[in-house]
């Protein structure tokens, strides 16, 4: 036992002071202390959080429903590789994969920490209101992440300690290959209804003027996809700058942020379309919120965040073609669709929220209301984060999450031999 | 031989029409079913804001009998602007919606309606998700932050508790006092008539400015003051169905 450990210590000793060691003890500290978080907001209760009655859902809400969204490169790049037969990018879509996982299990960990009763998770399951967007959200993303698990079975399978050990296991879990078009077609179908019900789930609340709005479930589905596309190519580039590990074909990317650069254009128009829609003639409550939104204090996050750094900007920089053939301009750009997501999933859950609608007779009278995340809810958040990150590291580090060179045989391919020569 | 052929065929077609349409008004009925069975009883309240000072003994009343938490209030009073130089008081308990989104939202079916139209709170089965509380039109929801330990201060001066203290976690609303309708009821006590089977804000009223009863009954004082009276529900263009109605302050009234 004790050679054990001070091989263990050994082996910490050397590697700290390396770039991987110092990441590592960086994201061990940031885990830490959102343990602690979490243990106090398990102990205490919900009462330690900024939350109130009238803003329930805050910080951590945004997190699992940004990470859900970057999680949608998963199910649209698997659609294209294996259903509208774009082989070449399977490499990327392994990436996708492992990152949609990655962040499901992010968005239940924000979840048990959000919900009051933790301990009574599993009734989510057992107790089914069919008329609740937030009931046919939970069993999408339950079955999804299944989905999820069999997809990256032949990512885990690839691990050494596996192969080495439990050789007939990684063979088996090596061949759930073979599923990919019948996962893809179900991730397809959970992943459309769960990333457009999100948005619909705001989309319901006639309580709320500003969320209550059909185009609610098109705009997360839209953002989604291209935020899980973004957030996958930024970080196979970024990993494939930072390690040996980590090969990527540049082209390949290229040719997909040009793909996202005209989503990017079709997310613009919704944007526009939308925002200059519901703008249109007073309407007590929404119009408010837009003002918070607009002018109030989100209005950085609006114009900066949202608009123009999260679409418009990166928009430019992945159609015009020298600066998307250069890394550093993609990258830049991929990294901003990504800001760009979080800032909108922020904004719309918070700002329907911000502006209060009075109930009381008469003409409508709307106050505002404030929210700003306490400590304990940014150390809980962050160490959801850190968990991401630190999933993402040793995916690239150990099971090459990250590896354009690693090319999938192909699947459900007939070849046809004709029987009479063809004239053409 | 053909003709007998063709019969069978036509049967076949016309039972198939027939399941078709037998399953199509299934269908609508149970979608008529969604807003809330109709049961015997219709439960509703009346508040008259002619009578309504603002005293706020509805709420004690209710903090005691539910025994809910001093920060919570399930029945609020707030102001109401003026008329005729004098101030004009709602008092808003839950609105116990005919279509209400917290019972349409709730993931887990935790909020249900009753027979009598009553909006339930099963507090064992909440995960505490809050879209509840998101989705109420009326902030009649209020979320336990945390745990309900100490004393209550509205006892026993204003009642004693007739039910469980909710755990932390999940949010609580009025539910009409079931508990006291239920065993009025069983002891033969008409709701809205006999003080022990009537709601604790309406029996504590000193003014009687609330009334509670029966819609289904066109007897009863519920349904005889809604024919009479000038009535509104808040926030009636949501198209909730609310069971609460307010009688709008009338000038003349509240000088006598």
């Amino acid at each position: 036992m004790k050679k054990i450990f001070s091989n263990v210590f050994k082996t910490i000793r050397e590697n700290i002071f390396t770039p991987w060691g110092l990441w590592l003890t960086f994201l061990a500290i940031v885990l830490s202390i959102a343990l602690v978080a979490g243990i106090l907001v398990f102990w205490k209760g919900l009462v330690i959080t900024n939350l109130t009655d009238l803003v329930p859902w805050g910080l951590w809400i945004t997190i699992d429903l940004s990470s859900i969204s970057v999680s949608a490169g998963a199910f649209s790049l698997c659609a294209a590789v294996y259903l509208f037969g774009l082989k070449r990018y399977a490499p990327i879509a392994r990436t996708a994969t492992f990152i949609g996982l990655i962040g499901y299990t992010m968005a239940m960990l924000a979840l048990v920490l959000d919900i009051g009763r933790p301990d009574r998770f599993y009734k989510a399951m057992m107790y089914w209101n069919v008329h609740s967007l937030m009931w046919e959200v939970t069993m999408c993303v339950m079955l999804y992440l299944t989905v999820l698990i069999f997809e990256t079975m032949p990512i885990f399978a690839s691990l050494e300690w596996l192969r080495n050990k439990y050789p007939a296991l990684a063979h088996k879990m090596e061949g759930m290959h073979h599923y990919a078009p019948f996962f893809a077609i179900i991730g397809l179908g959970l992943s459309s209804l769960h990333q457009s019900s999100l948005g619909a789930m705001y989309g319901v609340i006639k309580a709320r003027p500003y969320l209550y709005k059909p185009e609610m479930s098109v705009l997360f589905m839209f953002s989604a996809i291209i935020g899980g596309i973004a957030l996958t190519l930024f970080a196979s580039m970024l990993s494939s700058r930072l390690t040996s590990k980590a090969k990527i074909n540049d082209a390949l990317i290229e040719r997909v942020s040009q793909f996202l650069s005209y989503l990017l254009i079709g997310y613009l128009y919704f944007r526009f379309w939308d925002w200059m829609a519901s703008r249109y003639m007073h309407e007590p409550g929404r119009t408010e919120a837009y003002h918070l939104l607009t002018v109030g204090p989100l209005s950085f996050n609006f114009w900066f965040g949202e608009l123009l750094l999260g679409i418009l900007v990166p928009m430019i920089l992945l159609l015009y073609r020298p600066t998307r053939m250069s890394p550093f301009w993609r990258m830049l750009a991929l990294a901003m669709v990504v800001g760009g997501l979080v800032a909108f999933r922020y904004d719309i859950n918070i700002v329907g929220q911000l502006a209060v609608i009075s109930y009381l007779p008469g003409e409508s009278v709307v106050s505002y209301t404030t929210y700003s995340p306490a400590l304990v809810e940014w150390a809980s958040g962050m160490g959801i984060v850190a968990y991401g990150l630190l999933a993402f590291s040793l995916g690239v580090k150990y099971l090459r999450v990250v590896d354009h060179r690693i090319t999938e045989e192909e699947h459900e391919t007939v070849t046809v031999n004709s029987t009479e020569a063809v004239h053409a | 031989m053909t003709e007998n052929n063709f019969n069978r065929r036509d049967f076949l077609k016309l039972s198939a029409v027939g399941i078709a349409v037998a399953a199509g008004t299934q269908a609508i009925k149970q979608a008529d079913a969604s807003g809330g069975k109709k049961g015997e009883h219709q439960w509703a309240m009346v508040i008259d804001q002619s009578k309504c000072t603002g005293c706020g003994y509805c709420t004690l009343a209710c903090q005691a009998h539910n025994d809910v938490n001093p920060d919570i209030e399930w029945c609020t009073v707030l102001e109401a602007g003026e008329v005729n130089g004098k101030k004009i008081y709602l008092s808003r308990p839950c609105m116990q919606c005919e279509h209400a989104p917290c019972v349409e939202v709730c993931p887990v079916g935790a909020s249900y309606y009753r027979d009598d139209g009553i909006v339930m709170m099963d507090y064992n089965k909440c995960i505490g998700c809050r879209y509840c509380e998101v989705a109420c039109p009326f902030q009649a929801r209020s979320f336990n932050w945390e745990a309900f330990t100490g004393d209550n201060p509205a006892v026993p001066e204003w009642g004693t508790p007739e039910v469980e203290r909710r755990p932390r976690g999940v949010p609580e609303k009025c539910a009409f006092c079931y508990q006291r309708i239920d065993r009025g009821m069983e002891l033969g006590l008409v709701p809205g008539i006999d003080a022990d089977a009537t709601p604790a804000c309406v029996v504590a009223c000193p003014t009687g400015a609330r009334m509670f009863g029966d819609l289904n009954d066109p007897n009863s004082n519920v349904s005889q003051i809604l024919r009479k009276h000038v009535s509104y529900r808040l926030r009636e263009n949501l198209g909730t169905g609310s069971r609460v109605y307010y009688l709008p302050a009338d000038a003349e009234e509240m000088e006598s």
